[in-house]
């Protein structure tokens, strides 16, 4: 069984866990508190194929490519939270896109295979609560192959 | 005409008013009464939901006034009640039928960075 899309949030779970001064890394879990900062949250990426156009005649379980795109957020309590969040957007871009076990493992891009990882943007939330409250709502693209007959 | 300062404000800030201090620069500190406003205020980005505290106090404007604490003296005053200290960030003025200079007006607080938390 290979699961790629699972593997994928797995290890950006992983990965955002490793970014510096984070104190908790969660997946899907949507309601934290001011405790648990500052956190990065893994939030499963929505799926799209190309195949509702292809309609020939291929076996329904041929492979497929598959993109996906998930949504990391970081959120940080500070009165310099701009500058903060400034600081884990780069580092999280720069691990999430150079991640050897995602790259040539799990995506295979390159010359590991026709996979592609890609930074979308980000958009910022601010409000205040005990200090000034930031969150940075990062989007990223993953290209895989789906192969059916592997699930 | 109703003296909403002896009617009102007197024996509400007598049950639940706090002692509290407000330092102002180098101005030295002034005793207070506040009202503690600290409420729970959450901060929504997509779907996640960040729970903490929006600080907040209330303290009369004649009562300011008396201790020679005008409007301009509000901003980045610090105010210490119920065991903390903060700093004011904002406020606004919540007028009385008598008049705004004799109503409340409510600090908004942000937490001195060494105690956030």
């Amino acid at each position: 069984m290979a699961d790629v899309r699972e593997d994928i949030l797995a290890r950006l779970l992983e990965v955002v866990a490793t970014i510096p001064n984070i104190r908790s890394a969660h997946r899907n879990n949507i309601d934290i508190t001011e405790d648990q900062l500052p956190a990065a949250l893994v939030l499963d990426g929505d799926e799209e194929t190309n195949d509702a156009t292809d309609l020939g005649m291929r076996p329904a379980h041929r492979p497929t490519v598959v993109q996906m795109t998930p949504e990391i957020i970081i959120a940080e309590q500070a009165d310099e939270v701009g500058s903060d969040l400034t600081t884990l957007r780069r580092e999280l871009i720069k691990r999430v896109l150079t991640d050897t076990e995602l790259n040539e493992q799990i995506v295979k891009t390159g010359r590991h295979g026709n996979g592609a990882i890609r930074y979308l943007g980000c958009q910022t939330d601010l409000g205040w609560m005990r200090s000034l409250h930031g969150a940075l709502r990062a989007q990223f693209l993953f290209k895989y192959t789906l192969r059916p007959e592997e699930l | 005409m109703i003296d909403y300062s002896t009617d009102l404000y007197d024996p509400v800030y007598a049950e639940l008013g706090v002692p509290a201090t407000l330092s102002i620069g180098t101005a030295g500190e002034v005793a207070l009464t506040v009202i503690d406003d600290t409420r729970p205020k959450t901060n929504t980005s997509g779907t996640v939901e960040v729970r903490s505290v929006g600080p907040g106090a209330f303290a009369r404007i004649p009562e300011l006034a008396d201790n020679g604490i005008e409007r301009d003296d509000y901003m980045d005053a610090v105010l210490s009640f119920n065991g903390r200290t903060w700093v004011v960030r904002s406020y606004e003025l919540r007028g009385s039928p008598n008049g705004e200079d004799v109503g409340e007006v409510r600090f908004l607080l942000k937490a001195i960075e060494s105690t956030n938390g």
